[in-house]
């Protein structure tokens, strides 16, 4: 069913508002995963059971501090203790996808409310911004239309400069933001049954996204393709792949904010690497000097071949890394080559396998094989 | 006087234990000569080398590493080496991409009974390894 929410007063966050809280009171849902604003002005998700709570919800707020799809993995698991909604961008449900497949989290009983996502910023910039009051709201708002890169001069996360699907899928519930003129109401599409549930009709509307984002999505293709084509030449550089992680301090948060990292026994995290006091002397004698911390090279490329066939490129990593490393971009342009190969796009559709569980005897005959 | 020293390469293989260590081991029962270049680590399918026991020594200097493994369709465990064909696809692909010699890894399907083959295989190898020269990353103190 496509309908569209009421608008008044152009208070496009309180006909949100409203329209999340009509999920709980029809009792669609009993928790709602979506993010709160403080009194502060910071924006941080939670799990909310009281939809007095929902006065403070901002799910519009262009902040992201952590990929939802690992809080809808923690609040799932294996089994979800009650009805659960979730409020989440495009590369939040691609994310959640690929944790199905890996069965870190499930669907049982989980509503997805999709939001069309125009890009974010980082949170230290949302957060000064915010409490120096002068965020141009409206501007993103009408920003949300053509899907543009800065907002007053602040510049949106890298990985979401380069963002090309921006619209949600995969979702019950789409909230459909981009290209739309949001003053007048928010298209919304929902499974008819659900719609039936809270009331809806069938509404006719323009179609405002379908006029203005090819374009946008051209644009941010190209910044796609230019950034990870710099970055690849960058890697394949003598010693280019060195130098990238030179400023690597292995502090391990761009594997913490990764969504599809999910291992609690990571090889990397255990004492594996803490070697004997010789295996540094000997190593530094063999080459002269050797870096510590050891083995950071070898912590990244292990990470790029246990997760880069899911990386779904949200940036978390990046906007993680202490040293400003791009980190996303690198994964980004690795994952594409193998994702490539394998024909797989991660958090397409959950009936696709994980291309490293699956197989097909007739295939890369050749590899193995003498030439 | 200076003593010149040939370019000796140091390869690293991971064979499985149902076909290329028992090859390699018919190799040695045999009598067949091959290069002394090489360092045998027995796994118990090709599928249990994770990318990291390949990259480790990769990035510590060896100059090849070799991953041996049943011919498809004759895993032990039915389906182990579709899988390491499909991890040795992706790992080429990472190689490739970021810049670090994916010509210095290897896969090879050999037997049980293939013993001949193991001793080709390794002396083809220790000549392609010749071929690309000491591998940069011994040298390189910043990895």
């Amino acid at each position: 069913m496509k309908t569209v929410i009421p608008v008044d007063d152009s208070d496009v966050l309180k006909a949100t508002r409203r329209f999340l809280r009509s999920l709980m009171e029809a009792g669609v849902v009993e928790a709602l995963y979506v993010p709160l604003e403080t009194e502060g002005g910071a924006v941080l998700p939670a799990l909310v059971t009281d939809p007095a709570m929902l006065e403070r919800a901002n799910p519009l707020a262009p902040v992201m501090p952590i990929n939802g799809a690992r809080a809808v993995s923690a609040l799932t698991g294996k089994h979800t203790p009650g009805t659960l909604g979730a409020v989440l961008r495009p590369c939040e449900i691609r994310a959640l996808v690929e944790l199905v497949k890996l069965q870190q989290a499930n669907l049982e009983g989980l509503t997805l409310i999709g939001i069309d996502c125009a890009g974010t910023f980082e949170v230290r910039d949302f957060t000064a911004r915010r409490k120096a009051g002068n965020l141009d709201w409206a501007g993103y708002l009408s920003g949300l239309k053509g899907g543009m890169a800065t907002v007053d001069g602040l510049p949106l996360r890298a990985a979401c400069q380069m963002c090309v699907t921006p619209v949600a899928e995969n979702c019950a519930i789409h909230l459909e933001l981009l290209g739309s003129d949001l003053a007048s109401g928010i298209p919304l599409t929902v499974a008819d049954e659900l719609g039936a549930r809270l009331g809806l009709s069938e509404t006719p509307r323009g179609e405002g996204a379908a006029a203005l984002l090819p374009t946008v999505l051209e644009a941010r293709r190209q910044t796609r393709t230019k950034e990870l084509t710099a970055i690849r030449e960058r890697m394949n550089a003598a010693g280019g792949l060195d130098e990238l992680f030179a400023s690597c301090i292995r502090c391990h948060n761009c594997m913490t904010a990764c969504p599809i990292c999910y291992c609690r026994t990571c090889l990397f995290k255990s004492t594996s690497f803490d070697h004997a006091p010789d295996h540094y002397f000997n190593t530094a004698r063999r080459k002269g000097a050797m870096r510590l911390l050891s083995d950071t090279l070898l912590f990244h490329v292990t990470r790029m071949n246990h997760m880069s066939t899911s990386c779904v490129s949200c940036g978390m990593c990046t906007s993680a890394c202490p040293s400003d490393i791009p980190v996303g971009a690198i994964f980004s342009a690795v994952g594409e080559q193998v994702q490539v190969a394998f024909a797989y796009t991660p958090g397409r559709d959950l009936a696709e396998a994980l291309p490293l569980v699956t197989f097909r005897e007739s295939e890369w005959t050749e590899v193995g094989e003498v030439k | 006087m200076t003593e010149i020293t040939a370019f000796e390469p140091r390869i690293v293989a991971f064979l499985c234990n149902w076909c290329t260590y028992t090859g390699a081991d018919l190799a040695g029962t045999s009598r067949l000569q091959y290069p002394p270049n090489v360092r045998i680590i027995r796994t118990m399918c090709s599928s249990a080398v994770d990318p990291v026991y390949v990259l480790k020594p990769l990035l510590e200097g060896a100059d090849g590493v070799l991953i041996g493994g049943c011919h498809p369709g004759d895993c032990h465990y039915q389906t182990g080496n579709y899988k390491t064909r499909r991890r040795y696809v992706a790992l080429q692909e990472i190689l490739k991409t970021s810049g670090i010699d994916a010509r210095r890894v290897w896969l090879r399907w050999i037997s049980a009974s293939e013993g001949q083959k193991f001793a080709s295989t390794v002396t083809d190898m220790v000549t392609a390894m010749k071929e690309l020269g000491p591998n940069p990353a011994r040298e390189n103190w910043a990895a």
